[in-house]
């Protein structure tokens, strides 16, 4: 057999288990091996408290495995987030009140101690579709437009690994598909290893390359699906029967007891 | 703002001020609390009165003088403090002791030990200080406390250094707590000098206030209360106007 790439990113054996306050311990995940190639895109799917979110904070630094290694390119990953070449959109968009969306976005140059590039901060604006509002603070924003700007600064620093934490859960369908387009033309243009956490099946087949589906309670991978469609994805792919049987598929796996009946 | 709503936000505050003033000059008026409670226009026409300028506002001076050193003393040690539970945590637990056992004892129980300690000049900065530190101390260490979970999360994956963190989101996110604990604090600086200045102090408001009524010149003293009730009073509006900017902008 020949010998394969390294994946960018590894997790083996992984488990995670919190403590609550009663003393009691639950286990979030359980079993988890998950390789992600450079450049690639993945989406992890699975129903709310399935642990998918705990996978995305292990790979951000944010958790440690209680058991397993997590290791991005051999390396903790603290290190790629010291090293400012990580991208993350939280769910909540964590923009800072006090800042307006330029200065927002701008944010991972002067926590990094570069010089802003504003040209590039300006460009992102335009490419979330936020021109006009550089200057409005994010209170002044709708729920779309935040996570807009969320995803804006994720990438402002065109980092190596980004992560992608239900970035549009709160979007309306038509904002969210809108989203869904403009992110697969962003990720197009360059390499950029991804992991997307969704519960949206559309979403994770039109984006990602390879879709991995998880079970709760604990948290476990259940099966893995590669994505057969080309790319570059045009929004018509959404409107093929082979994408439908595909959604059909997860979806059915998502919910077995529906499947049983 | 339409006249109608500007009425319902103004209106009930502006009654509630003249329904307090008619009271007063009423019960003066008519002499329902006794002698010693003067009416309204009796204690305005004594303040307006250039004939007492010189002596209120001698007294004024040093106790204004005495608050404003009261009040930046006991803010900056009270932010000193706090900031170094943040620098040294393991400091936190006694620090907050210290503080709070400071505060707990009554100041005029501790007026005979500053009495020994420095001149009398000094005890009612020292009393101002020491009321403004407790207030200032648990506004900025709650103030410290207040970063959401999401925006550490966020600084943690950018990568931040903790001087970084600390300067670009904890000090920004403990500005609200801490404008609170500004404005709370002007009352509490007024009140700290006053009482420091029962203990021997030469000039001053609270002398003023308590030789006037061991002599029974009661316009004079309601003169005094007034004149510092007002100036707390309109400083701590500022503050509050200041506090709501604050507010405003870093919440």
């Amino acid at each position: 057999m020949p010998q394969a790439i390294p994946d960018a990113i590894r997790l083996d054996g992984v488990s995670k288990s919190f403590r609550l306050d009663d003393g009691k311990t639950v286990t979030a995940l359980e079993g988890i091996d998950l390789g992600l190639r450079e450049g690639e895109f993945v989406a992890v799917l699975g129903p709310s408290g399935c642990g998918k979110s705990t996978v995305l904070r292990l790979i951000a630094g944010l958790e440690t495995a209680s058991t397993g290694a997590v290791r991005i390119e051999g390396r903790a990953p603290s290190e790629l987030a010291a090293a400012h070449r990580l991208g993350v959109a939280f769910q909540d968009h964590a923009l800072l009140p006090w800042l307006s969306v330029a200065q927002n976005i701008a944010l991972p140059y002067r926590v990094a101690g570069s010089k802003v590039d504003h040209a590039r901060v300006d460009a992102l604006i335009e490419l979330v579709g936020l021109t006009g509002f550089r200057d409005a603070r994010p209170s002044q924003l709708s729920g779309g437009m935040r996570q807009r700007a969320s995803i804006a600064r994720a990438l402002v620093l065109d980092p190596d690994v980004l992560l992608l934490d239900e970035p549009f859960g709160a979007l309306d369908a038509v904002t969210r598909r809108h989203m869904n387009v403009e992110l697969q033309r962003i990720w197009g243009t360059r390499t950029l290893t991804t992991l997307l956490v969704t519960h949206s099946v559309d979403e994770a087949i039109f984006l990602a390359d390879r879709i991995i589906v998880m079970t709760g309670r604990p948290g476990r991978i259940l099966r893995e699906v590669t994505v057969p469609f080309p790319r570059p994805r045009d929004p018509s792919v959404l409107r093929t029967p082979e994408f439908h049987a595909l959604v059909d598929e997860l979806t059915l796996a998502l919910d077995p007891e529906e499947a049983a009946l | 703002m339409t006249p109608r709503a500007r009425l319902h936000r103004y209106g009930p505050p502006l009654l509630g001020i003249f329904l307090f003033c008619l009271a007063w000059q009423l019960i003066g008026t008519y002499r329902l609390a006794g002698l010693t409670w003067p009416p309204l226009t009796a204690v305005l026409a004594y303040l307006a009165d250039p004939a007492h300028h010189q002596l209120l506002g001698r007294a004024a001076r040093t106790t204004f003088a005495a608050v404003t050193l009261g009040y930046l003393t006991g803010t900056g040690i009270g932010l000193a403090l706090a900031l170094l539970t943040r620098l040294f945590r393991p400091a936190r637990a006694g620090i907050d002791r210290l503080v709070a056992l400071v505060h707990a004892t009554p100041a005029i129980a501790l007026a005979p030990v500053f009495m020994i300690l420095m001149s009398r000049e000094t005890i009612p900065v020292a009393i101002s200080a020491l009321a403004v530190t407790y207030l200032i101390y648990v506004a900025a260490t709650s103030g410290l406390e207040a970063t959401k979970a999401a925006h550490a999360d966020l600084f943690r994956t950018l990568g931040a250094r903790p001087l970084t963190a600390f300067w670009r989101l904890e000090l920004p996110s403990a500005l609200p707590a801490l404008a609170s604990g500004l404005k709370l604090a002007v009352p509490v600086s007024f009140m700290g000098a006053i009482v420091g200045e029962w203990f021997g102090a030469s000039r001053g408001l609270g002398l003023l206030m308590i030789s006037a009524m061991q002599n029974f010149q009661i316009p004079l003293l309601w003169a005094a209360v007034l004149l510092t009730t007002l100036t707390s009073l309109i400083l701590y509006g500022l503050l509050g106007l200041f506090e709501a900017a604050v507010h405003r902008r870093f919440r």
